[in-house]
């Protein structure tokens, strides 16, 4: 048990050191490193395309992006409704394209955004693909598939080091009760704010 | 009082380092549990059982007089409403057209919501109070205090404390992972195989960020 506590969070090292710096800087929009937005490098360019034939939009997009050659993961989209006017938006860590597609006229106007490492920190911490806010939004790149896969790790990789870290605490008998001391203050200080604010002020 | 000889210095460097990565990590996990157990749902947007749309219950309508006076900062007036209706927690943010007389808000809790409707031309507030759940809770709280609508963050204490409790919980995980390190290289058995399986978590890990990024 104590070899498995010790080589998996050696695995998990710079896993745990990115979400726990990224998670910082989220909590601190007026620290310097969050005000990676400002700094952005925007360039912008035009050029002619051959109009896939698609019948959905996600199909269009994925098409239009083989063209432009633009990896990522797909975001919001949005069709005129006359449908000649198409636009949509690519993420990856750092980077952000904004595709505007006159499909009458084909021709598209694609909008690059660069962002800084504090930028990559940023994205990297919150990009999963998928979004609580839209279910029925799925991930299309293969790696977000990877990136949310080794996210999943890591919270299971924490989840196994704390029980692991509970068994190693309670093969020692003289440390039972201060240790018990420890969890229980963690306990109530968590439980107060998941249970406690609702039943409260609720 | 001649120094202690330096085998002493260590011994009891490493008890304390021991201890204290036994102690702030049993008191830590609680919190690290919180954010596994969250980030798994915003991973696979999970609301087990049913999540909000089950646990949902719109408890009552109410409408309440109230008095306020206007103002162009529009988290001032939720903020005197919150007063008057007395409903506590984080007020998520203020929505209100220009020109209009009608101010939208949320009062957030974990795992509840109070959605208020002022008309300050007739005075009132409509308030809707509803259960999210315990697991909307999680995500509400890993989310929390976070970079949105960073000007109405912290407009209620509790919040404020949670986003330091929040900040402790990083700064403690961060000493578990340096003292962890420490403890393994003093167990030489284990240093080869632990430098292994360091060396394949760092080469996963910059594989990954190479090809997403690069």
């Amino acid at each position: 048990m104590r070899k498995l506590h010790n080589y998996l969070g050696l695995y998990l090292l710079t896993f745990v050191w990115l979400f726990s710096a990224s998670g910082l800087i989220l909590n601190h929009p007026a620290w310097s490193a969050a005000q990676f937005w400002k700094v952005r490098e925007e360039t912008t360019a035009q050029r002619a395309i051959i109009v896939p034939s698609a019948t959905g939009d996600i199909e269009l997009a994925a098409g239009l992006m083989t063209q432009l050659g633009i990896v990522g993961e797909i975001g919001e989209m949005k069709r005129s409704s006359k449908g000649d006017a198409f636009e949509f938006q690519v993420v990856r860590p750092g980077r952000v394209f904004r595709v505007e597609a006159r499909i009458d006229s084909a021709r598209v106007r694609v909008t690059q955004i660069r962002l800084n490492a504090w930028g990559v920190f940023d994205a990297l911490h919150k990009f999963t693909g998928v979004s609580l806010d839209a279910p029925a939004r799925t991930r299309d790149w293969a790696l977000t598939k990877v990136w949310s896969l080794a996210m999943d790790a890591l919270a299971l990789g924490l989840m196994i080091l704390i029980v692991s870290g509970l068994f190693l605490w309670y093969r020692f008998p003289v440390k039972r009760v201060p240790g018990l001391i420890a969890l229980g203050a963690g306990i109530a200080c968590c439980a107060f704010f998941l249970f406690g604010l609702g039943t409260l002020f609720g | 009082m001649p120094p202690r000889p330096p085998r002493a210095v260590f011994k009891a460097f490493y008890r304390w380092t021991r201890d204290l990565h036994l102690y702030l990590g049993l008191f830590v996990s609680p919190f690290v549990l919180v954010y596994a157990v969250s980030a798994i749902q915003f991973n696979h947007t999970l609301m087990p059982w049913g999540g909000v749309s089950n646990a949902e219950v719109a408890r009552e309508e109410r409408v309440v007089r109230v008095v306020v006076s206007d103002s162009k900062n529009s988290l001032e007036i939720a903020r005197q409403v919150r007063q008057q209706i007395d409903v506590r927690g984080e007020i998520g943010y203020v929505r209100r057209k220009a020109g209009s007389r009608e101010v939208r808000f949320p009062i957030e809790t974990p795992g509840h919501v109070t959605t208020v409707d002022v008309d300050l031309s007739a005075g009132t507030a409509t308030i809707q109070q509803r259960s999210t759940g315990v697991w909307d809770g999680l995500t509400y709280l890993h989310k929390m205090p976070g970079p949105h609508n960073a000007t109405v963050r912290g407009n209620w204490l509790v919040t404020r404390f949670w986003g330091w409790t929040a900040d402790v919980a990083v700064y403690l995980i961060l000493f578990l992972t340096a003292s962890g390190v420490y403890l393994w290289t003093v167990l030489r058995a284990d240093r080869r195989t632990g430098m292994a399986f360091l060396g394949a978590g760092l080469l996963s890990f910059v594989a990954i960020i190479v090809a997403i990024v690069a």
